[in-house]
């Protein structure tokens, strides 16, 4: 007879289920390559194209190579709501970030401190919001992402290296990291071809 | 509440534990399945551990028991199913787990 909290458990292991195949890992590193790139670059867009273009990788990979391995399961309604809502609050996050970064960026006359410790700011905004995720989520290696979103901000700022190679580095690292879950996933999980044709019956 | 099943197997042949919910197997399927709204075939094998062969009977008992809904339809051309707990179900699972916790309540503490 299960508990309640074994039933929570459950719930639990059914969610994570989700986050076992690595492409949240691979949405955060290639978003915060691309943000790296963009300042490398000067290209502003990159971003939002690359945040579109990783939504579209996300959905394939899902699509194609989570579902087939195992299987779909449709969340009650509250637990859809509530992670509509955790959406939306990261989204709105964001994009406020990039916004805020953009306002301070292009204003003419920054004040001293600002100038000095934007890079600083604005990567320990964006590594709060990715606190966030690993936290609503409870994925813990999401602080870990945090802290090295926060250590390329340190290291441009006390050692010299160019901001955007922090960003580069630290999202190199979680990209590397989600493949690493992805081809753990893809080994510990064979594709199904059918239902019923796993060889048991 | 119906008091068979097709299988023949009596979902009460005590007075209150619902013996069909009973058997660990269904009792891991109905526990899944009620965590969440509805689970392809895939997923439940995936998650309790079950063969196909296995799941297959016990879904099909809980179905006949009028617990669980299942839908067939295709992706692509290959056959998907996916079960989902009725509101009898949810009910009988919900009753199953006081009951459960009543009987266990009641046992006299141990020597």
């Amino acid at each position: 007879m299960m508990k309640d909290s074994e039933l929570r458990t459950i719930e639990r292991k059914v969610y994570m289920s989700f986050f076992e195949d690595g492409v949240w890992d691979i949405f955060l590193g290639l978003f915060i390559l691309g943000w790296g790139l963009s300042i490398l670059t000067k290209a502003a867009y990159l971003p939002g194209v690359s945040f579109i273009g990783i939504y579209f990788v996300m959905w394939g990979i899902k699509k194609w190579l989570t579902y087939p391995r195992i299987g779909y399961v449709r969340f009650s309604s509250t637990s859809r709501r509530i992670i509509t809502i955790r959406f939306i609050i990261l989204g709105t996050a964001v994009l406020l970030l990039g916004l805020l970064a953009a306002i301070l960026w292009g204003i003419g006359t920054r004040p001293q401190w600002l100038a000095d410790y934007f890079p600083l700011i604005f990567n320990g905004m964006l590594a709060a919001v990715v606190c966030f995720v690993a936290y609503w989520a409870r994925v813990n290696r999401f602080y870990l992402y945090a802290a090295l979103i926060f250590l390329g901000a340190v290291l441009h700022q006390w050692s010299g290296i160019e901001w955007e190679f922090g960003f580069i580095g630290s999202g190199g690292i979680i990209l590397l990291s989600g493949l690493g879950f992805l081809i753990r996933f893809l080994r510990k999980y064979p594709r199904v071809a059918q239902e019923g044709k796993d060889g048991d019956q | 509440m119906a008091t068979s099943n097709s299988g023949g197997e009596d979902k009460r042949s005590t007075p209150s534990i619902d013996r069909l919910i009973h058997e660990p197997a269904r009792y891991t399927i109905m526990a899944y399945l009620y965590v969440v709204e509805s689970a392809d075939f895939l997923f439940l094998v995936k998650q309790t551990g079950l063969t196909w062969g296995n799941l297959s009977a016990h879904i099909g008992k809980l179905e006949a028991a009028g617990y669980v809904e299942i839908k067939k339809d295709f992706l692509g051309k290959k056959p998907h199913t996916v079960a989902s707990l009725t509101q009898e179900g949810r009910l009988a699972f919900e009753a199953y787990r006081r009951e459960m916790m009543q009987v266990l309540d009641e046992l006299p503490p141990s020597r």
